[in-house]
């Protein structure tokens, strides 16, 4: 995994640009901030002083006049940045042969290219290596470019081509005007806001109503992030995916029974055997965790004393607050040599300290607070008169947990073990320290087996073309996960919610 | 509370003899819920083959005493009971009794009926199972007729043994939780304000059912309502801010008080 | 309510004294015991085991905080380190580590011989091996930094390669060492010559927090300065990301929202984002953020951006459990007395339900700084040497995290990286109880019943 990437390949060449949009965004905001006083002293002024005659306090005038200035520019500034790459591709493309223009990989490809000498072009000026003029003049036929950006500390793969040298210095000069006219546009729209509001700054206009219907729409914006969220999660995956299943066959991915990816092409990419890894260790993980986190939930709701109660149960949570890679380097050096040495050599079950076992047993330890905090919450919302009932027929506190608690909590806690066993599915560090890489379809609990969390890392920290399905195939297994960790948490509240209403 | 003088707790040697033989004998019960002294100083005796009342404003110590008598208490964290009670000549707060064995003898029905969410059948068959009272399907089947038929609901479930107790009306309900009270053979049944959370038709139901549970049962109610104890009991005990007020023939109680609290509560005055 | 005469008896009643259990008492009681006995079981092996991995963590990883270090006095003779002889920098710079390193090794055997600590068989290369690999680095950038250094001899210590700091820890034994092609028995006896000289002893490390990584072959120098900065600058932004965009959120689903099925879907969707993988919200991160909009891998922007919209829904959560803890009589009281409903809420609500929001941002941050997976597939995981440059540009720069540094040094082959992963955790975990601490005596204080 080590070096696995290097430094981003051009970190400059995108500072630049940041440095204008930031430059742009402080003037901006000063301005806002102008508009503030402006707006709160015109209000004033309109009154001459007297506050009373204002509909709103003078401060929301203030804050109209910010408003007005910041919000459409910010917006013309938020739309420029995203259509300005798409228009500058577009006047670029000419350049470009016709053959690459048509393929859409070659294309993305070449404009990566564009960009890149064109970054190397802009260093060379800010360093003083070459002046304006001549970063637009140099021809391929007559410079080195290659060695000349060299020089000045830019390194390029190849030489360059000429329609890549022209189509960069086109890209320069575009993007200089772009950049300019950003400028120009998004100042000209904040002080036009501005103006308009300190017009429409009069005595009886309800400026609390109009900041107020403002901030209404913040809030609202802020909590559609999480539906953005999600919207974001299932577009990147499915488009990759859907990119995948172009490359490799769907049937082969969900049926095949072999692992074996090959930058080379030609792998092998079935699904079966990670899911199996997958579905294997979360089940040793709650064998583990379902009756220790149960057992620790009863003790604790029924027998501890409200003193042990106090301290047992913090103490618990700590395992659920430590990070999962803590608990991967455990499974890594403490766990893993410990059943290889004690139990998979002398019983004869292999000799790897990776293996399902490990991997399973250590998340199932991560697990059990989660399953035991759960479960003590819906057994403490088991009413009172139950148990009293219970107890008033002279039943032991045992058999009142065993027949009486346990069956009533029964929904919630099945609840509880899906989204633990979500939970365990999802797992990856753990996994990718303690369970091994190799895709196996074997029973042997002491085997080294792999997940689909583990080679969705594998996948994605190679040094690997983006397009190849070795790398994409991580996006349908991301999708494949996803599905299923939702499938189980929706089903998991659901039967939670439903327990909960049965006692409300 | 004008006359001072005349305010005494009750005392045993002014009880009228019953011919029915004491089941429990209370002594010297005295209960702190951490520093609230909450009952202070009971003593009462309570007869078999009779419907004995306790009643009182909110607050007197009623239910505390009758969670006393099978050591319910004993679930509270920081209660404390001192005394003595006695269940057929045997402490029940010695240190030999397993209060799980006293809550079979000395069964409880509470306000709220609180069927488990088993079963009709489950519901009643809890108790035997778990006290292993029976040998074989069969006489389980037996016991919970018996006990379904005691409680006057045979007839309404016979047909659905299998569906949900909770699935019953209130006083449906409030019958399966007695029927499974009495499903354990107890001696003693209590209930703490049985009527409570049932409405005037299920009320009267559960009262009929109280007074024919008598001839199995010595059975111990706790009460806010005067009307039924006068109706339900033979024997009642009025209690007041912890204390024993007074205790006797229900007739005597309501008819002829001796305690002017006890003659201001059931006036009205108190409560 | 015939009932009652057609059955009789409802069960053989057992006229058993409530003194004396009986057999069947005994068995349930045993089973009661039995019961309670797996309860406290479950918990020991709870706590066992949280005890274990802890107790292992911190006997692996303290020693991370010692280094085996050599000292001895050094000439840094201009001859070899200013050919030209100007003091120029441009002329200093030509000469690489190599030539630091020939100093190096030259004056530590003068030093031996000085000290008549015998060197038998130990060659030349080996002697120069108990030197780090990292030490001349060191060394150069200190000469270039002041050149007035030149031509002086001071007393100098450098770090001991890492064999050496494994012997004196001991992690390297004169079995592990006839194995080793790094290290030979002969020169773990040269060490403990060395140690009875005072050459080589173990001081405290500063340098494990604040040098940046090391390569695979210099354990010994290998440091948090890079993963430190890059977690603090990720926190920073998650903070500025996460609260308002948390809180005001918060404030509209609480306070504002109408009950329709759009509120319902964003509930729904929240509360299932806090239950998706981590690993996903990697995913999320590596194709929106880097490969289409293009923001540089590696960098703490991304990390945070990521670890940003996965701490969002547990700090709504809190967030909404202390707005709704806030009793609506002071609502009504304020609008009672005229205000807006937004000054209601931004005037009495938000204030009042700061503590317990402030709670939930410091829980939401630890569990943020605790988290691996998604910094992988972003990139984080780059073998990165050079500090980022302060914010705001520096959140460009590529950095790495301290999770993830656990994890990288944690599958490099040296041994000697197991220490500096477990040393790394100490770190990590020192953090998180600063914070939980926080939270918790925030919320002590604070802690109001209404």
């Amino acid at each position: 995994m080590a070096g696995a990437f290097g430094p981003p390949p051009f970190p400059f060449c995108r500072k630049l640009p940041l440095m204008t949009v930031l430059l742009l965004l402080s003037v901006i905001l000063v301005i806002a901030g102008a508009g503030f006083f402006l707006g709160r002293g015109r209000a004033l002024s309109r009154v001459s002083g007297n506050v009373r005659a204002l509909h709103s306090l003078p401060g929301y005038y203030g804050w109209h006049a910010a408003i007005m200035t910041a919000m459409p520019a910010l917006g013309i500034l938020l739309v420029w940045l995203i259509a300005q790459p798409i228009v500058l591709e577009r006047q670029v493309l000419p350049y470009l042969p016709a053959d690459i223009v048509a393929d859409s990989t070659e294309r993305t490809l070449a404009m990566a290219d564009v960009r890149r000498v064109a970054a190397g072009l802009d260093m060379a000026v800010s360093t003083g290596a070459m002046t304006e003029d001549e970063a637009g003049m140099i021809r391929t036929e007559l410079t080195d470019v290659r060695s000349r950006l060299a020089s000045v500390g830019v390194a390029l793969g190849s030489d360059v081509k000429r329609e890549t040298l022209q189509a960069a210095q086109a890209y320069r000069k575009s993007f200089g005007a772009a950049v300019l006219w950003r400028g120009i546009v998004v100042l000209a729209v904040a002080l036009a806001g501005l103006a308009l509001a300190l017009r429409l700054t009069e005595p009886d206009f309800r400026a609390r109503n109009r900041g107020e219907a403002v901030m209404l729409g913040v809030l609202i914006t802020a909590s559609s992030i999480a539906i953005l969220t999600t919207v974001g999660i299932i577009w990147s995956m499915l488009s990759e995916s859907l990119n995948f299943f172009s490359q490799y066959p769907a049937s082969e991915f969900f049926f095949g029974l072999t692992w074996s990816p090959n930058f080379r092409g030609g792998s092998d990419l079935g699904f079966i055997p990670l899911l199996w890894g997958t579905m294997y260790i979360s089940l040793v993980a709650m064998i583990v965790a379902v009756p220790l986190g149960l057992f620790t939930a009863i003790y604790l709701a029924e027998y501890a004393s409200p003193r042990a109660r106090a301290w047992i149960k913090p103490v618990i949570e700590i395992i659920a607050g430590i990070p999962t890679v803590v608990f991967g380097l455990f499974a890594l050096v403490t766990v893993g040599p410990f059943l290889r040495d004690w139990f998979a050599e002398p019983f004869g079950f292999g000799n790897s300290g990776s293996s399902v076992m490990t991997a399973g047993l250590v998340i199932g330890i991560l697990n059990i607070p989660f399953i035991s905090s759960l479960a003590d919450d819906i057994i403490n919302s088991v009413p009172q008169s139950l148990r009293d009932g219970s107890y008033g027929l002279g039943a032991t506190k045992s058999e009142t947990v065993r027949q009486v608690i346990l069956p009533a909590a029964l929904p919630g806690i099945v609840g509880a073990v899906l989204l633990a066993a979500s939970r365990a599915i999802g797992e990856t560090m753990i996994v990718t320290m303690g369970a091994g890489a190799a895709a196996k379809l074997s029973l042997n609990p002491f085997d080294a087996m792999t997940t689909m969390t583990v080679k969705i890392v594998g996948q994605l920290t190679g040094d690997t073309d983006f397009n190849s399905p070795e790398t994409l195939v991580a996006f349908a297994l991301g999708i494949t996960l996803f599905v299923i960790t939702l499938g189980l948490n929706v089903f998991a509240l659901w039967i939670v919610r439903k327990y909960r209403e049965q006692y409300e | 509370m004008e006359d001072q003088k005349t305010m005494k707790d009750i005392h045993l040697e002014e009880r009228v003899v019953s011919d029915h033989a004491p089941r429990i004998t209370a002594r010297g019960v005295n209960v702190h819920y951490g520093e609230n002294h909450a009952l202070k100083d009971v003593d009462v005796d309570i007869l078999s083959g009779t419907v004995t009342a306790f009643i009182g404003p909110s607050g007197c110590g009623k239910s505390t005493f009758l969670r006393c008598l099978n050591r319910m208490n004993d679930t509270v964290a920081n209660a404390r009971v001192t005394g003595q009670i006695l269940l057929d000549g045997e402490d029940i707060y010695d240190k030999r009794v397993d209060p799980v064995q006293l809550r079979a003898k000395v069964g409880m029905v509470f306000q709220k009926p609180n069927p488990f969410p088993k079963s009709i059948y489950d519901n009643v068959a809890y108790g035997p199972k778990i006290h292993g009272l029976t040998r074989n399907k069969a006489e389980l089947d037996g016991i919970v007729e018996s006990c379904l038929r005691k409680a006057a609901l045979w007839n309404e479930v016979k047909d659905r043994l299998t569906a949900p107790g909770t699935g019953l009306s209130g006083g449906q309900q409030q019958r399966l939780c007695i029927a499974r009270a009495i499903a354990t053979s107890p001696e003693v049944l209590l209930m703490d304000e049985p009527c409570s959370a049932l409405d005037p038709i299920a009320t009267a139901q559960v009262e009929e059912l109280i007074d024919e549970l008598r001839a199995s049962f010595s059975v111990v109610i706790v009460t806010h309502s005067m009307q039924q104890a006068a109706r339900v009991s033979q024997k009642t005990a009025f209690f007041h801010l912890g204390h024993l007020v007074e205790y006797g023939e229900t007739g005597q109680i309501f008819t002829n008080p001796r305690d002017p609290r006890t003659e201001s509560y059931i006036t009205g005055r108190i409560g | 309510m015939t009932d009652i005469s057609t059955s009789g008896a409802a069960a053989p009643r057992p006229a058993k004294s409530i003194l004396s259990g009986g057999r069947e008492m005994a068995r349930r009681n045993a089973a009661e015991t039995r019961f309670k006995l797996y309860g406290m079981l479950a918990i020991s092996v709870s706590l066992g085991v949280l005890a274990v991995m802890l107790w292992t963590i911190f006997s692996d990883g303290i020693s991370a905080f010692k280094q085996a270090k050599l000292t001895f006095p050094v000439t840094l003779s201009s001859e070899v380190l200013d050919p030209a002889g100007n003091g120029l920098r441009e002329e200093m710079t030509k000469v690489t580590t190599i030539g630091y390193g020939r100093l190096l090794s030259a004056a530590f055997k003068a030093e031996l011989a000085a000290k008549g600590i015998s060197t038998e068989g130990v060659s030349d290369k080996e002697l120069a091996d108990l030197i780090s690999k990292d030490a001349p680095g060191v060394l150069r950038s200190e000469v270039l930094a002041n050149p007035a250094l030149l031509d002086t001899t001071e007393l100098r210590s450098v770090l001991a390669s890492g064999r050496i700091d494994g012997y004196l820890k001991g992690r390297v034994t004169r079995q592990t060492a006839e194995r080793d092609g790094q290290i030979s028995p002969a020169m773990l006896d040269l060490a403990d010559r060395l140690m009875d000289a005072g050459i080589l002893g173990t001081g405290f490390n500063s340098r494990f927090l604040t040098s940046p990584d090391a390569s695979d072959q210099r354990p010994e120098a290998a440091g948090l300065g890079v993963a430190i900065l890059g977690s603090a600058y990720m926190m920073l932004l998650v903070l500025v990301i996460c609260v308002p965009l948390g809180v005001a959120a918060s404030i509209y689903l609480e306070e504002f929202a109408p009950k329709n099925r759009w509120t319902d879907l964003v509930e729904v969707n929240i509360s299932n984002l806090a239950a998706v993988p981590s690993i996903v919200f990697g995913i999320l991160g590596l194709a929106v953020f880097i490969n289409f909009a293009k923001f540089p891998q590696s960098s703490p922007l991304v990390g945070a951006l990521v670890l940003s919209l996965m701490t969002l829904p547990t700090i709504i959560i809190a967030t909404r459990a202390s707005i709704r803890a806030v009793p609506p009589s002071i609502r009504d009281a304020a609008l009672g007395v005229g205000a807006s409903k937004m000054q209601t809420v931004f005037h009495h609500v938000l204030p009042l339900a700061a503590p317990g929001i402030l709670t939930g941002t410091i829980l939401g941050l630890a569990s943020a700084l605790g988290e691996t997976a998604p910094l992988l597939l972003i990139g984080m995981v780059a073998f990165v040497d050079n500090y980022p440059a302060p914010p705001v540009e520096g959140f460009f720069d590529p950095a790495t995290a301290l999770p993830v540094q656990v994890y990288s040094w944690a599958s490099r082959s040296d041994p000697a990286f197991i220490e500096r992963s477990s040393g790394a955790i100490i770190v990590l975990l020192v953090f998180l109880v600063i914070m939980n601490v926080t939270a918790i005596i925030l919320r002590r204080k604070f802690e109001r019943r209404w």
